[in-house]
C-alpha cells in the first residue's frame, strides 16, 4: 500500500508542477485585465488609479520575475492575493471547497446508486424491457446538454411541482442540493449504467463463471461471489475517473443553480480577470482529481489483491 | 411622439414615488430577499476598494455617503449633513454634519471620520477608485503624490462642522454621493480584515457573508432616521443567471429581480406579475462608437448616414421590447440639458445612401463591428443592425469580445466600431467632458472627439456659477453632438425591477435601480419568510 | 449464448445512429437548398417571435429569423466544430501515442507526463481558459476543443504500439528495412483505426455538447452565423414566452449527439469487438 502511494506521488508531483507552469503561462496572455474590467458600463476608473493598481498587483513586473514569485509563493502554500477581494486566494477558495465537495459527492452518490443498480439488473436480463429502457435512458442521458437539463429540472420540480427550491445553497440542507446534484450526476449515471451492464455481462460470460456454474454453484451465489466482485473493479475505475473530473464539470451546474462552489468562483473570476483566483481554482480542481485517482489506485489493491501497481 | 415618451417616463417616476407613500402604515419587522444579478459573487464589502455596481447593492444598506440621490425628487440631497453653505465664488462649502449618526460599533460620527475616510482614499500607494472624486478637493492631489499627509482643502471647524474647498465650480454632491466615497470608521478599518467585518453608518449592519451565495444584514437600531429602518433583515442573494432568477422569482423564493427584455414582456403580460413592476429611465446611453481613425468614420456624413440607415425605433420596440427609450443624443432624458425639441435621426435609407455617395462611398464599405454578448446592448442588437446596414451597402463584420475586455478595447482604441453602454448622468458636465478634446482616450474620450466649438461650450459651462446658463450651454453642447454624430445613438436604458406584492417602498433610482435605500422599504405580513 | 443478441443490438444502434447523423450531415451539405431564408440577412423584426406555423415551420427568433433555416445552417457549424476538433484530437493523440510507444525513452516519459496533465485538467475548464484567451469564435472553439481531449487516443495508440512491439511485428518490419515512420503508419496505424474511429465519433458528440456549455458560459461562437449551442443558450431567457426558440435547437443537439453516440456504440461492436466494456 505504501509503495502504491509512493509511486503515485512520484507521478503526481511533476504533473502538478506542469499544471502550475501551464496555468501561469495561459493566464499571462489573457486579453483584458482586472483593472480595466472593473469599469463597467461607463463607470470608468481614472487612468492614474489604474496605473497604481497595476503596480500594487505587480502586473508591471517582467514575466519571469512574476513566475518566480508565483512558484515561490505556492511552495509556501500561498496562492497569491485575489485582485478582486484583496484577500489570500487560499481563503477565498477555502470557503468554496466544502460546498463543492458536497455537490460532487451528492452527484456521485446519485450516479452510483441509480447507475450501478440499473446497469446491474439490466445485465441480468439482457434484452428485457428493463434492459432496453435503461440503456435507451442512459444513452439519452449522455446526449443531454447539461444546462438545458438543469433548467428543465428547475422548471419542473421547483416551479411546476413546487417540491424543491430552485437555486442556491440555502442553509446547506438536503433540499437545495437535490436538483443540482441530479443535473450534475446524470452524465456519470448514464455512463455507470452502461459500464456496469457491460462489465457484468462480460463477467457472466467469462470462463471462471461458467466453471462455477458447471460446478453446480447456485445462480445467486455466482452473482454474489464472482460477478459483483469482478465487475466492481471496472466500476471503480469509471467512478474514479468521473469523480475526479466532476469538480471541473460542475462549472455549468454551479453557475446555473447559483451554487457557491469552486467552479462558479472560477467562472466568475475568469470573467472578472481575477487571475490569481482562477489559477487557484484550477489548481484546486486538479488537486482534487489527483487525490481521487490516488484513492482509486489504493481501492484497486483493496478490492482485488491480484492487481499490482503497473 | 418624443414628448409623449418623455412624459410617460416622468409620469412613471411620479407614480413610483406615489406608490411608495400611498400605502398603509409601514409594518415593522420582516425580511427582504433582494438579488444581486451582476455577477456570481461579491468583490469586496470594503466600499472604498470597489467601484462595482454589484458590491454597491450591499453597500447602500451598509454605508452612507455625504450626499445621496433622492429618487423621488430626482436630485441630490444631503445625507450625513443637515445643511450646507457655499461661498460666493462657488469653491468653499461649509457643512453642518449630523450629530446623531452612529457607526455600527456604537461610536458617533464626527468631521474627523470624513477627513480620515477621504484621506484614506487618496493613498497613492493603493488604487482606491474613489480617488477620482476626492481629487476635486484642493490639496488632494498632493496627498496622492505623497507630497502631503493631509488634504489641505478639508478643514474641521468643530466636531460637526466641516469646510471643504474644491478646485472646480461644480455641485460637489455629484462627487460625494458615490459609494466609493463612503464614510468608514478608522478604528475598524485599521483592525484589518475589514472586508469581512464591514462596519458603516447605514441602516443595516453586517451579519454574515457566504461567498458565492449571499450576504445577510440586520437592522441597526441606532440609525439616525427616526422609526427606520422597518425591516429586521436583508438577505442579498447572488443570482447572475437570468433564467434561474426568473424561476426563483415565480417560485416566490426571492423578493426582487431585475428583468431583461424577454422577461419584461412576459411579466407585463401576466396578470399577477404585472402588478409588481418598477420601471425607471436609467442614466445609461447605449451607442455604437465610430472610430475616426478608420477612414470612412472620419467623415461626418458617413456617421450621419449610419444613424439614418438603421430603423432604431423598430429595434427598440421589437427587439428591446420597449425596455428602453430611443436616444436622441448623448445626455439621457432625465438630464436638465436634454432638448425635447430635437427629433432623433429618422429612419431613411435613401438619405443614408445619398449621404454615403456624397462622402465618396456610393457602394458602401466594410467595417469590423466589436460587440459583447450583452442582450440589451450587444450581440442581438448587432445582429439586427447587420441587415439594415447591408441595405445601404455597408457590410458589418461582427467581432465578439467579452464584456470584461470592452473597456480595454475602448481605452486602446482597437476598434473600428464598438457598441456599449455608458453612464451619462447625473453630472451632465462630467459626462459630456468625455468628448472634450483635452480628455485623453484612457479617461473616456474613446473616439478621440475633437471639436473646438464643443470644447468652448464645455469650458464656458465649467466656468459659470449660474445654473440656468450652465444648463443651456450643456444643452447646446449636447445638440452639437447630435449633429456631429460621433456615435450611433441607440437608446437610454429603462431599468425594470420586478418585486413581490408584499414588498413596499422600493425607489425608482435612475442611477441604478438595484441600489435601494433599504430604510424606506418595508415588508407586509403576506411575505412567506417568517 | 448471449452474443448473437448483442450483435443484433449493435447493429440496430448503428443503423439508428447512422441515420440520425446522416440527416444532420445532409442538412449541413444541402443547407442553401433546403433553407427557406438566409440565416442572417433573412431577419425581419416585424416577424419576431412567431410560433411555429406553415410559413415558419419551427417559428422565428427574436430577430424575426426563420429558426428552421438557422438550424439547417447551424448544422454546418456544429458539425464542423465536432468533426474538425476530433480530427485535431486524433492527430495529436495518435502522433504522440505512436511515437511515444515506438521510440520510448525520454520522449515516452514526456508524452505520458503531458497525457497526465491533460487528464488532470478537466477539458471543459481547459477549453474555457483557451476560449477566454483567444476570444469567442469558431476558430478559437475548434482550437479549444481540439487541443484538450486527445489523451484517450494517445493512450490507445501507445498501448497498441507496445503490444505489437512485444508480438515481434515491429522487429520483423525493422529487419525488412522499413523506416520508423513507415512502420508506424503501415503496420501500427491500421491496427488501431477501429478504436480511434469509435473514440472520435463519441468525441464529436462531446464537442457539440461542450460548444453548448461554453455558449452558456458566455464563450461560444462568433456571430452572426448560428450554432446550435449559441441558439440554445441565447433562447434560455425566453423559455416561458417563446419555448420554440429553445426546443428546436435543443432537439437538434440531442438527436445529433444521440446519433453519434449510438453510431459510436455500433461501430465499437464491429470494429473493436474485444473491448466492449471500455468506453472512452
Amino acid at each position: 500500500m505504501l509503495l502504491v502511494l509512493a509511486r503515485r506521488l512520484a507521478n503526481v508531483v511533476p504533473t502538478l508542477l506542469a499544471v502550475i507552469a501551464l496555468i501561469f503561462l495561459l493566464f499571462s496572455v489573457l486579453p483584458g485585465s482586472f483593472i480595466s474590467g472593473m469599469s463597467e458600463e461607463g463607470r470608468t476608473i481614472d487612468p492614474a488609479v489604474m496605473e497604481r493598481m497595476r503596480k500594487e498587483m505587480g502586473l508591471d513586473d517582467p514575466l519571469p520575475t512574476r513566475f518566480a514569485k508565483y512558484v515561490a509563493h505556492i511552495a509556501m502554500g500561498d496562492l497569491g492575493t485575489s485582485f478582486r477581494t484583496r484577500e489570500p486566494v487560499t481563503k477565498l477558495i477555502g470557503v468554496r471547497v466544502w460546498p463543492s465537495l458536497k455537490l460532487v459527492f451528492a452527484a456521485m452518490t446519485f450516479a452510483v446508486c441509480v447507475g450501478v443498480t440499473l446497469g446491474f439488473f439490466a445485465a441480468l436480463k439482457p434484452g428485457s424491457l428493463l434492459d432496453t429502457a435503461s440503456m435507451v435512458g442512459a444513452i439519452s442521458g449522455l446526449s443531454l446538454s447539461q444546462f438545458w437539463f438543469g433548467l428543465m429540472l428547475m422548471y419542473l420540480f421547483a416551479l411546476k411541482l413546487q417540491w424543491l427550491p430552485s437555486f442556491g445553497y440555502g442553509d446547506g440542507g438536503l433540499s437545495h442540493i437535490i436538483l443540482p446534484a441530479v443535473a450534475l450526476g446524470v452524465g456519470p449515471m448514464a455512463l455507470l449504467a452502461r459500464t456496469t451492464r457491460a462489465a457484468v455481462l462480460d463477467v457472466l460470460n467469462a470462463d471462471f463463471v461458467r466453471t462455477a456454474r458447471s460446478k453446480g454453484m447456485s445462480e445467486r451465489r455466482v452473482v454474489e461471489w464472482h460477478v459483483l466482485r469482478n465487475a466492481l473493479v471496472l466500476v471503480v475505475t469509471i467512478v474514479g475517473l468521473q469523480f475526479g473530473s466532476l469538480m471541473g464539470q460542475a462549472v455549468v451546474v454551479e453557475k446555473l443553480f447559483a451554487w457557491p462552489g469552486v467552479g462558479s468562483l472560477m467562472v466568475d473570476s475568469v470573467f472578472q480577470r481575477d487571475v490569481p483566483a482562477v489559477q487557484g481554482c484550477i489548481l484546486m480542481i486538479v488537486l482534487f482529481f489527483l487525490a481521487i485517482n490516488t484513492l482509486v489506485d489504493i481501492a484497486y489493491v483493496v478490492i482485488d489483491p491480484r492487481i499490482r501497481y503497473r | 411622439m418624443r414628448k409623449l415618451v418623455w412624459l410617460a417616463a416622468a409620469a412613471l417616476a411620479v407614480l413610483g414615488a406615489g406608490a411608495a407613500s400611498a400605502q398603509q402604515t409601514p409594518r415593522k419587522g420582516g425580511t427582504i430577499r433582494m438579488t444581486a444579478p451582476y455577477a456570481a459573487s461579491f468583490g469586496s464589502l470594503d466600499a472604498h476598494t470597489t467601484p462595482r455596481a454589484q458590491d454597491e447593492i450591499v453597500g447602500k444598506s451598509l454605508n452612507r455617503t455625504l450626499y445621496n440621490w433622492d429618487s423621488a425628487a430626482n436630485k441630490l440631497v444631503l445625507e450625513l449633513a443637515t445643511s450646507v453653505t457655499a461661498s460666493a465664488d462657488g469653491l468653499v462649502y461649509t457643512y453642518k454634519l449630523r450629530d446623531d449618526a452612529y457607526f455600527h460599533n456604537g461610536r458617533k460620527m464626527t468631521a474627523d471620520d470624513i477627513i480620515w475616510s477621504w484621506t484614506r482614499i487618496m493613498d497613492g500607494s493603493k488604487g482606491y477608485p474613489g480617488a477620482r472624486y476626492i481629487r476635486l478637493i484642493k490639496g488632494a492631489i498632493a496627498v496622492e503624490k505623497g507630497e502631503a499627509k493631509e488634504i489641505s482643502g478639508l478643514k474641521k471647524i468643530d466636531d460637526f462642522t466641516l469646510e471643504v474647498t474644491i478646485t472646480d465650480i461644480t455641485d460637489p454632491g455629484y462627487y460625494f454621493f458615490d459609494g466609493t466615497t463612503a464614510i468608514l470608521p478608522k478604528e475598524e478599518v485599521e483592525k484589518g480584515n475589514f472586508a469581512n467585518n464591514p462596519v458603516g453608518l447605514g441602516p443595516f449592519k453586517f451579519k454574515e457573508h457566504i461567498p458565492g451565495s449571499r450576504v445577510v444584514l440586520e437592522r441597526f437600531d441606532k440609525f439616525y432616521k427616526p422609526g427606520k429602518p422597518y425591516m429586521d433583515r436583508i438577505i442579498v442573494v447572488l443570482m447572475a443567471e437570468a433564467a434561474a432568477r426568473d424561476v426563483a422569482f415565480r417560485n416566490k423564493e426571492i423578493d426582487t429581480s431585475i428583468l431583461g427584455p424577454a422577461q419584461y414582456v412576459a411579466y407585463r403580460a401576466d396578470p399577477q406579475l404585472s402588478k409588481g413592476i418598477l420601471e425607471v429611465a436609467e442614466m445609461f446611453t447605449r451607442s455604437m462608437r465610430m472610430n475616426p481613425a478608420f477612414k470612412p468614420f472620419s467623415d461626418k456624413r458617413v456617421r450621419q448616414a449610419i444613424n439614418h440607415a438603421i430603423d432604431t425605433d423598430l429595434i427598440v420596440k421589437r427587439l428591446v421590447k420597449d425596455k428602453a427609450y430611443r436616444a436622441t443624443s448623448w445626455l439621457p432624458l432625465s438630464s436638465p440639458s436634454f432638448d425635447k425639441t430635437i427629433k432623433p435621426y429618422a429612419y431613411d435609407p435613401e438619405k443614408a445612401k445619398k449621404l454615403l455617395a456624397e462622402a465618396g462611398y456610393p457602394n458602401g464599405f466594410e467595417f469590423e463591428f466589436t460587440t459583447s454578448q450583452n442582450e440589451s446592448w450587444g450581440l442581438p442588437i448587432v445582429e439586427a443592425m447587420i441587415p439594415y446596414l447591408d441595405k445601404v451597402g455597408i457590410k458589418a463584420k461582427p467581432k465578439l469580445i467579452e464584456v470584461t475586455v470592452l473597456t480595454d478595447t475602448l481605452i486602446k482604441g482597437e476598434f473600428q466600431a464598438i457598441i456599449s453602454s455608458s453612464l451619462t448622468g447625473p453630472d451632465s458636465l462630467a459626462q459630456l467632458k468625455c468628448f472634450h478634446s483635452k480628455t485623453p482616450r484612457t479617461a473616456c474620450n474613446y473616439v478621440a472627439f475633437n471639436n473646438p466649438a464643443f470644447d468652448k461650450l464645455l469650458d464656458d459651462a465649467g466656468q459659470t456659477t449660474d445654473n440656468a446658463k450652465r444648463i443651456d450651454l450643456l444643452r447646446q453642447a449636447n445638440n452639437l453632438l447630435y449633429d456631429e454624430a460621433p456615435v450611433w445613438f441607440f437608446n437610454y436604458n429603462k431599468a425594470v425591477l420586478a418585486y413581490q406584492p408584499w414588498i413596499h417602498g422600493l425607489q425608482a433610482n435612475p442611477t441604478e435601480i438595484t441600489h435601494q435605500y433599504a430604510e424606506d422599504i418595508w415588508v407586509d405580513d403576506k411575505s412567506p419568510v417568517k | 449464448m448471449k452474443l448473437p443478441r448483442l450483435r443484433l443490438k449493435g447493429g440496430t444502434s448503428l443503423w439508428i445512429g447512422g441515420g440520425l447523423v446522416t440527416v444532420a450531415i445532409g442538412a449541413a451539405i444541402l443547407a442553401p437548398v433546403i433553407a427557406l431564408t438566409d440565416p442572417v440577412m433573412g431577419a425581419n423584426l416585424m416577424n419576431a417571435e412567431i410560433a411555429p406555423c406553415l410559413e415558419f415551420p419551427f417559428g422565428t427568433d427574436i430577430q424575426g429569423r426563420d429558426i428552421y433555416s438557422r438550424i439547417v445552417y447551424g448544422a454546418r457549424i456544429s458539425l464542423t466544430v465536432g468533426i474538425v476538433s476530433q480530427i485535431c484530437n486524433s492527430l495529436i493523440g495518435v502522433s504522440l501515442g505512436l511515437t511515444a510507444g515506438y521510440w520510448g525513452g525520454w520522449w515516452d516519459d514526456l508524452v505520458s507526463g503531458l497525457t497526465n496533465l491533460m487528464l488532470a485538467i478537466p477539458s471543459l475548464v481547459f477549453a474555457l481558459a483557451i476560449m477566454a484567451i483567444l476570444g469567442p469564435g469558431l476558430v478559437s472553439l475548434v482550437i479549444a476543443l481540439g487541443l484538450t481531449s486527445w489523451s484517450y487516443s494517445c493512450r490507445i495508440a501507445r498501448a497498441q504500439v507496445l503490444s505489437l512491439k512485444s508480438q515481434g511485428y515491429v522487429q520483423a518490419a525493422t529487419i525488412l528495412g522499413y523506416g520508423d515512420l513507415r512502420i508506424m503508419f503501415t503496420q501500427v496505424l491500421p491496427n488501431i483505426l477501429g478504436p480511434l474511429i469509435v473514440i472520435a465519433t463519441l468525441g464529436m458528440g462531446g464537442a457539440i455538447l461542450a460548444e453548448a456549455a461554453l455558449s452558456f458560459l458566455g464563450l461560444g461562437i462568433r456571430p452572426p452565423f448560428p450554432s446550435w449551442g449559441s441558439m440554445l443558450s441565447e433562447a434560455r431567457d425566453q423559455i416561458t414566452t417563446a419555448p420554440w426558440l429553445s426546443v428546436f435547437p435543443g432537439l437538434a443537439i440531442f438527436f445529433t449527439v444521440l446519433g453519434l453516440n449510438l453510431m459510436g456504440d455500433g461501430l465499437r461492436d464491429i470494429l473493436d469487438p474485444q473491448s466492449t466494456t471500455r468506453r472512452a
